[in-house]
């Protein structure tokens, strides 16, 4: 393996975390990431045994995800894996689609709530002008935040993953903090 | 301005990028004789009608698609939305 | 005026203000104009134009005279109106627009010169002499015209923002909205209540009404609690909703923490932008007072808001109290105030069926024609059965009648109605879709009314949203109309003001008749009428009507001036929804960034991103010296950059190739596996718009780059070619610049360097020669890819690996080039080396520069179509003869600036004698020269002559002498070494 030694999309040898109150924001370093399409013509395949999920929604399995981002197109996740060559490992299990490295295009934020949904509702109400419908467990979106283009996925009522442009981290991690301080103020 | 996106529902216009006449659609065929007259009207002509439009709009900050908008531009009133690529897919 | 029993204030706490320097005291519950007239004080500011002495007119935010500067030093704010600024302990107001004092200004002189400062005035003054404008006669109106100053400050205070998307919106507290939001929220829909007060009530809180036989404040206290309960309902107070925009969406502003004595860190005001499904405008309506003669003095106020003072906060008006009023709503301030033991001296009412409440004597067909009392009201003219007689009298309530507030139902242009019956405007039959109107804003204004409007409003909204909601049990509550007469203002040969703010009287609107200045739009502007900070609320329909009867065309047909938000005024800082200074934009850094910065060194903005510029080393005092030592330093042995921020797109698919045929102007199709090719993009009107590189990795796999200020367009316009020209082709799209560090290699040692550090590498000239490129695997077994292309002309490499390694890679590369002098280069060096072999950029390739100008003609292939080609071919194009050439100035040391224009020697300098102009130029220290690129018609036969460049901007001619622009090894030998 190389001895080269990476670094987080924060600039920093080791991911922050931060709490405030209820919540807690912390980057996560480790997320694999690949982008998977369908080539004309092909069935939507089941890659690592994922059901590939409809428009909107994310799903979770045996230590892979993914989430829809566009026809034929999905986001395949493989948590504490961002070391390894993801990509290839979904080109061979989905042959014939379309596959991207996409681990270090994004930098990955983790909002856990100690309090249920509701500190995570009240943040996303800040940040994202999205219904709460596409907010809901399970659902996953593309949108604006603070003038960046996010990838927000609710995993659960209480957890929350935030994707953005790996170069734009420090203005994430400043957008998302500043709205969880505020929330922890307001009580 | 709400866009209603055929796939994920009613969407936050901030989310688009603006082209314009869905007539960008019809890209005349470069090989016919008089292309490049055909060309010109396709790169610089427009109706811009007070009234019902169709214009392409694209989902930047969404699913990357780009839409056919239905769209009133006297009352902003959106009469449909659907994906570019059926209805090129229609046409064709 | 002075305090009586009861209303909504706390007596057991006792706040100390300020106001012009003086102290007073108050209680929480009130607003600082009601504080100031419980103390007696009833000069608050002067007037715009006339400097005339003015008082409290209203007791909401549709306050035209007491606007007051609040707070001091940065958070200082002027124009704050008095009647809707909350009392806290502490507070500082100062009055405005006067100098020195407000009961001594100066400036009323103003006053005296009323007959030449006249409605649009300054349309027929100030001409003469021409030149005195902008030196004397401009400075002079401002430092006279205007109301509050501002802090010239920054404003220290924090600023949020937030969505909300609920089933009902209700616009108003009052006795419609209540019953609005109880009934929806009983129903289980997502509610949002707003309003621009600090306690809801809306007119409940003002009147002495009882509903069920208790005070309205008990019922409005019991619904706030239910409300408060329901987890799907949201309140907000002290939030205006200043706009209606499309689809359901509303601008809302929530003053969070204005009321404190110390924002401190807390966010100041809040930015909601809430999408509702269903809105109910519950928002009231606004008393419209009667102009007569000399009708702005201190004292004089809407008689509405004198009983809101005395009921709501215990302020009674001050000596002798009478009322003029042309409806019956007017006679109930008298009434109130005769049940709080205030008497009234007469309601004076030109309708010969007035009324009598009780308690007090009705002048019937009387009418007010003058007031005395220029620093506060001492007597006023009453005319009964023809006979003028002045009386005593220090406080003086008018009612002209009541406006619903239709503002925010005409904000998508829909015009209000004019009833006969209301003697108003209603909303229109085209409201902003999804809203309806309930209450006094709908003109049924009785209590009763409003509460069994807004109830079966809100039913109506969600019946449409499929959600039932039951009838909800309502208290009984006075019902009595208001039966105006349609009485406008009383006739005069004196000043009647109408708009107070804009010193607008009713001899202005006769002047703007006179002139023509008919047709509504045309009154406003020309006698400025409504366009105050208060937008006319207290004056618009009353200056229509008398246009109306100025023309005699009715008021109907003279109709309104267009709404438009915000409602009221709203601050710049919030609708910056809080993104200020360092984080007002996103910011982009590369993955080396935190080395450069350990380098020391010098950043610059390029667009989104911050790129390193140069890196000064100890002992370098100027720019130039680090730039000229780096770009050297790659000519003599290697450099390395960091060029992560050019675009990539990552291009797979069966038909990957023929899509790229397509988009680029030259041939890609042939393009083998291992290869890169450089590419050409034209817009479909045949400019070329960008270039950049394609690198085919595999059968079906291409990784092209773009320039950094074009990646996003190029992505977009790509999958408009994917999705929309040619959907069938196969072929699939993803950005992925951020997601690989991408480091230049240049100079004669980089193939060395590199060696060192591929693994497993057979890097000869042979195995991977110019424009070759693979997957390799660097330091031991990371993943990489390696690209043999060359930005600065010298014998160069870019290599790529995933982006949480870019930084070490660079320290490595660093350590491992010690020996071999590598030095690492910043976006000026950059910029030198590629002006010495005449590459264009996007000053080249501007969006006005074709690819034959470029030098680029055989770029665009005549075998195949792609975008732009047929446009490209245009006669208007091809007869463009201007030519991408390199300059030499004839004194090496002088620059040849871009943007210089490019002239025959000799030739006059005119448009139609120019040749050409001047692109790009540096310092060139491997020439030990400026040179610069540019255009220059037929620049490619014309090597060898010299031009001149001149600047007329700063007044140069520098001679040039025209060369190839590839300055340094023109044969591309170092490439491919």
């Amino acid at each position: 393996m190389t001895d080269l030694t990476p670094i987080t999309a924060l600039g920093t040898a080791e991911a922050p975390s931060v709490a405030f109150g209820p919540l807690t924001v912390a980057e996560d370093a480790r997320l694999g990431l690949a982008s998977l399409a369908l080539r004309r013509g092909a069935d939507v395949p089941e890659p690592m045994g994922l059901k590939l999920p409809g428009p909107g929604d994310c799903v979770a399995g045996a230590g892979v995800g993914a989430f829809w981002t566009g026809p034929g197109q999905w986001m395949l996740e493989a948590p504490g894996r961002a070391e390894e060559d993801f990509a290839a490992e979904v080109a061979r299990n989905a042959p014939g689609c379309s596959v991207t490295e996409q681990t270090d295009g994004w930098a990955a934020f983790d909002i856990v709530s100690d309090a249920g949904a509701a500190p995570v509702d009240a943040l996303l109400e800040r940040l994202v002008n999205l219904p709460p419908a596409s907010l809901l467990p399970g659902k996953a979106t593309r949108t604006v935040l603070e003038h960046l283009g996010v990838f927000v996925i609710r995993r659960a009522g209480d957890r929350l993953t935030v994707l953005g442009m790996r170069s734009a981290a420090g203005s994430l991690w400043h957008a998302l903090t500043v709205a969880a301080k505020r929330r922890e103020d307001a009580g | 301005m709400l866009i209603p996106h055929p796939l994920l529902g009613p969407r936050d216009a901030q989310e688009f990028t603006y082209l314009g006449d869905a007539r960008l659609l019809e890209r005349p065929d470069p090989a016919a004789e008089n292309a490049e007259a055909r060309f010109c009207d396709y790169v610089y002509l427009r109706d811009n009608p007070a009234g019902v439009h169709r214009e392409l709009w694209f989902h930047e900050h969404g699913d990357r698609s780009w839409l056919v908008v239905t769209r009133d531009t006297v009352t902003h009133e959106i009469l449909g939305a659907e994906l570019a690529a059926d209805v090129k897919g229609a046409g064709a | 005026m002075s305090r009586i029993d009861g209303g909504l204030i706390d007596r057991t706490r006792t706040l100390t203000f300020r106001f012009d320097g003086r102290r007073y005291q108050g209680h929480p519950g009130d607003t600082l104009a009601s504080a100031l007239l419980a103390n007696g004080v009833r000069l608050v500011g002067r007037s715009f134009k006339y400097h005339r002495p003015r008082g409290v007119l209203s007791a909401g935010s549709e306050e035209p005279n007491a606007l007051v500067t609040l707070r001091s030093g940065a958070r200082a704010e002027p124009n704050t109106r008095a009647t809707t600024a909350e009392l806290f302990d502490g507070l500082e107001a100062a009055s405005q627009n006067r100098w020195p004092t407000v009961g001594f200004d100066l400036l009323a002189a103003n006053d005296l010169s009323a007959p030449l400062l006249t409605a649009g005035f300054y349309y027929k003054t100030f001409m003469w002499p021409r030149g005195w404008w902008e030196k004397l006669y401009e400075p002079a109106i401002r430092r006279a015209a205007g109301l509050g100053r501002l802090s010239m400050e920054p404003d220290p205070d924090a600023y949020d923002k937030g969505f909300l998307h609920p089933d009902l919106l209700v616009v108003g507290g009052g006795a419609a909205g209540l019953a609005a939001a109880l009934t929806a929220g009983r129903a289980g829909a997502q509610v949002v209540l707003a309003d621009e007060d600090f306690r809801l009530g809306g007119r409940l809180l003002a009147e002495r009404h009882a509903l069920d036989d208790a005070p309205a404040a008990d019922w409005v206290r019991s619904v706030e609690a239910e409300l408060a309960g329901l987890p799907n309902v949201r309140m907000l107070t002290r939030a205006t909703v200043f706009g209606a925009y499309d689809h359901g969406v509303y601008g809302v502003v929530e003053r969070v923490s204005d009321h404190l004595a110390r924002p401190g860190g807390a966010v100041r005001q809040t930015l909601w932008r809430i999408t509702a499904k269903r809105t109910v405008l519950a928002a009231g309506a606004t008393e419209r007072h009667i102009p007569f003669r000399d009708n702005d003095r201190p004292g004089i106020m809407l008689a509405g808001a004198m009983r809101a003072y005395a009921n709501r906060w215990a302020v009674a008006p001050k000596g002798r109290v009478a009322v003029f009023t042309n409806n019956d709503d007017g006679h109930r301030t008298a009434a109130d105030l005769v049940a709080r033991g205030v008497p009234v001296m007469a309601v004076i009412d030109p309708r010969e069926d007035a009324p009598n409440l009780g308690g007090y004597p009705t002048w019937t067909g009387a009418v007010v024609t003058g007031a005395r009392g220029r620093r506060g009201l001492s007597a006023i003219e009453v005319v009964r059965n023809g006979r003028p007689e002045w009386v005593e009298c220090a406080s003086l309530g008018v009612s002209g009648g009541w406006n619903p507030n239709v503002a925010l139902a005409s904000h998508h242009r829909g015009r209000p109605q004019w009833s006969e019956e209301h003697l108003a405007f209603l909303p229109g039959a085209e409201l902003p879709p999804g809203m309806v109107v309930a209450g006094a804003a709908a003109g049924n204004g009785t209590t009763h009314a409003a509460l069994r409007d807004g109830a079966m409003k809100a039913r109506d909204a969600l019946e449409e949203l499929g959600v039932r909601a039951a009838a909800i049990d309502l208290p009984e509550a006075e019902d009595r109309p208001d039966r105006p007469a349609a009485y406008w203002h009383v006739p005069d040969r004196g000043r009647a003001w109408v708009d107070f703010q804009n010193d607008v009287t009713v001899k202005d609107i006769r002047l703007a008749h006179k002139e023509n200045m008919r047709p509504v739009e045309q009154l406003k502007r020309w006698t400025t009428l409504g366009m105050a900070t208060d937008q006319g609320k207290t004056a618009n329909v009353t200056a229509l009507a008398v246009m109306a009867e100025l023309t005699g065309k009715g008021i109907p047909q003279t109709g309104t001036t267009i709404f438009r938000p915000p409602y009221t005024p709203v601050a710049l800082s919030v609708l910056g929804g809080g993104d200020t200074g360092a984080h007002f934009r996103p910011t982009r850094l590369t993955p080396t960034h935190e080395w450069a910065k350990a380098q020391g060194a010098e950043f610059v903005e390029v667009g989104q991103w911050m790129r390193a510029q140069y890196f000064p080393k100890d002992g370098e005092t100027h720019w130039r010296q680090s730039v000229n030592r780096e770009a050297m330093a790659v000519r003599k042995s290697i450099g390395l950059c960091d060029v992560t921020t050019l675009g990539k797109i990552d291009v797979q698919g069966a038909e990957a190739g023929e899509f790229l045929n397509r988009v680029y102007s030259n041939t890609m199709a042939t393009l083998k596996v291992g290869r890169v090719r450089y590419g050409l993009m034209l817009r479909e009107d045949g400019v070329a718009y960008d270039d950049g590189t394609c690198a085919r990795l595999g059968e079906d796999h291409y990784v092209i780059t773009t320039t950094t200020a074009n990646a996003g367009l190029v992505f977009r316009n790509m999958e408009f070619a994917r999705q929309c020209l040619w959907p069938d082709l196969d072929v699939q799209l993803i950005s992925a610049t951020d997601a690989w560090a991408q480091i230049a290699v240049a100079g004669p040692q980089s193939r060395t360097l590199l060696s060192r550090i591929v693994d497993d590498a057979d890097l000869s000239n042979e195995a991977f020669p110019f424009m070759a490129c693979a997957a390799v695997t660097v330091c031991g077994g990371l993943r990489a890819r390696l690209f043999r292309i060359s930005f600065s002309g010298e014998l160069a490499y870019e290599i790529a690996v995933p982006a949480r390694y870019g930084n070490a890679l660079m320290e490595r590369l660093m350590h491992r080039g010690q020996d071999l002098g590598v030095t690492p280069y910043g976006t000026e060096a950059l910029g030198v080396l590629r002006i010495e072999k005449g590459h264009a950029v996007a000053a080249e390739i501007n969006g006005q520069t074709t690819a034959a100008m470029l030098g680029l003609a055989r770029m665009v292939s005549e075998k195949k179509d792609s975008i732009g080609a047929v446009m490209s071919r245009r006669a208007g194009l091809v007869e463009d003869r201007r030519r991408l050439v390199g300059l030499r100035p004839v004194d090496p040391s002088r620059q040849v600036v871009a943007g210089a224009h490019l002239f025959t020697a000799g030739a006059e300098q005119r448009t139609e004698t120019d040749q050409g102009w001047v692109t790009s130029s540096c310092f060139s220290p491997h020439l030990g020269s400026y040179i610069a690129m540019g255009f220059l018609e037929d620049g490619q036969d014309r090597l060898g002559e010299i031009v001149v460049a001149a600047d007329p901007l700063a007044g140069t001619d520098i001679e040039a002498k025209v060369v190839s622009p590839h300055f340094v090894d023109p044969e591309g030998e170092r490439l491919r070494d």
